[in-house]
């Protein structure tokens, strides 16, 4: 009988216990992780395109060059720190324009957009219908295009614009690649 | 201020070269494959620049006019690995390009061969465009 009381007052003993651990618990259950922010998309992918990493980019490209003419070949660079600035800036601007192509609810094109060059080029429903098929494709491609900007901003840092001159061609390359895959599939070859 | 010079020299930079077409674009966008060309005139622009390089020249029309050209050419970098330099460019120069007539723009082209005056040929296509033997 003793035996019983003690089992009894140790279940009791338990049972309180896990009440304790219960309702410590019960907080956690109802305040979970907090959500990731929901993203809003405003402008299409091709919109981002045309107004947020285009511009940027042909900044970057241009930024280092050289030109042939009545005065004969003159080389362009950035020369003062300020000019630096300004391209780390735009190369800044595309690096991080990437990940807005990664948000996955972002419309291909306004609605009722077509194609830009119908035949050769998809409408954005066929491109939004690639996407969907190979996500993990489409977050590659764009990934691998926002990496190669990694050398232009080193070179940036080091005041380098022959290395920065090099690093365009991979970031053309890593443009063309996606847009081969997503954009113009059709179109074999591409003139960039 | 010096900063805002330098963007407006970089805007400067980008559109003195009138480049027809900013965006992105397939070549079968751009350029009809079915119209090829070949073209003898004298450089009178050069851009050496990414992500494709462009070249300037002028033509003898058969009335004696002059007609003066946008072509595109692939990038420095590639056209520096075929032995092209930047260098081998002078204002005035002859040359000799054969491409594919723009589609939109008659005075536009995309270059696939050149020639200069001292009759060294380079291939400048652009990565894709016709397979026509020309990168061979």
């Amino acid at each position: 009988m003793k035996h019983f009381r003690s089992l009894s007052a140790a279940a009791a003993v338990a049972l309180f216990a896990a009440s304790l651990v219960a309702a410590c618990s019960t907080p956690a259950a109802e305040n979970p992780r907090p959500a990731e922010p929901a993203f809003r998309p405003v402008a299409s992918i091709r919109e981002v395109m045309n107004s947020v990493i285009d511009p940027s980019v042909d900044e970057v490209w241009n930024s280092v060059g050289s030109t042939v003419d009545e005065k004969g070949l003159t080389d362009r660079a950035p020369t003062q720190d300020e000019h630096w600035a300004e391209v780390r800036r735009h190369a800044l601007i595309v690096s991080e324009a990437a990940n807005l192509l990664l948000m996955h609810n972002r419309p291909v094109a306004p609605p009722g957009a077509a194609s830009l060059a119908p035949g050769v080029e998809l409408t954005p429903e066929e491109i939004r219908v690639l996407i969907d098929k190979n996500p993990e494709g489409w977050d590659f491609y764009v990934q691998q295009f926002q990496d190669s900007l990694k050398p232009a901003l080193d070179a940036i840092d080091k005041k380098d614009s022959q290395a920065l001159f090099d690093a365009g061609e991979k970031i053309d390359e890593t443009c063309e690649n996606c847009h081969q895959t997503f954009w113009y599939p059709k179109a074999v070859n591409s003139s960039r | 201020m010096k900063t805002k010079i330098f963007a407006v020299l970089l805007a400067a930079g980008a559109l003195c070269a009138v480049r027809p077409v900013l965006a992105h674009h397939a070549f079968a966008a751009e350029y009809d494959s079915d119209k090829p060309l070949e073209l003898k005139g004298t450089l009178t622009k050069m851009e050496w620049v990414n992500p494709h390089g462009w070249l300037y020249i002028e033509t003898k029309q058969p009335d004696g006019s002059t007609k003066k050209w946008t072509i595109e050419t692939s990038g420095p970098a590639q056209m520096s690995r075929r032995g092209l330099k930047k260098t081998d460019f002078v204002d005035g120069m002859p040359l000799q390009v054969k491409g594919y007539q723009g589609i939109k723009d008659q005075a536009h082209a995309n270059g696939r061969t050149l020639v200069l005056a001292d009759g060294r040929s380079f291939y400048i296509g652009s990565v894709g465009g016709p397979n026509d033997g020309a990168d061979k």
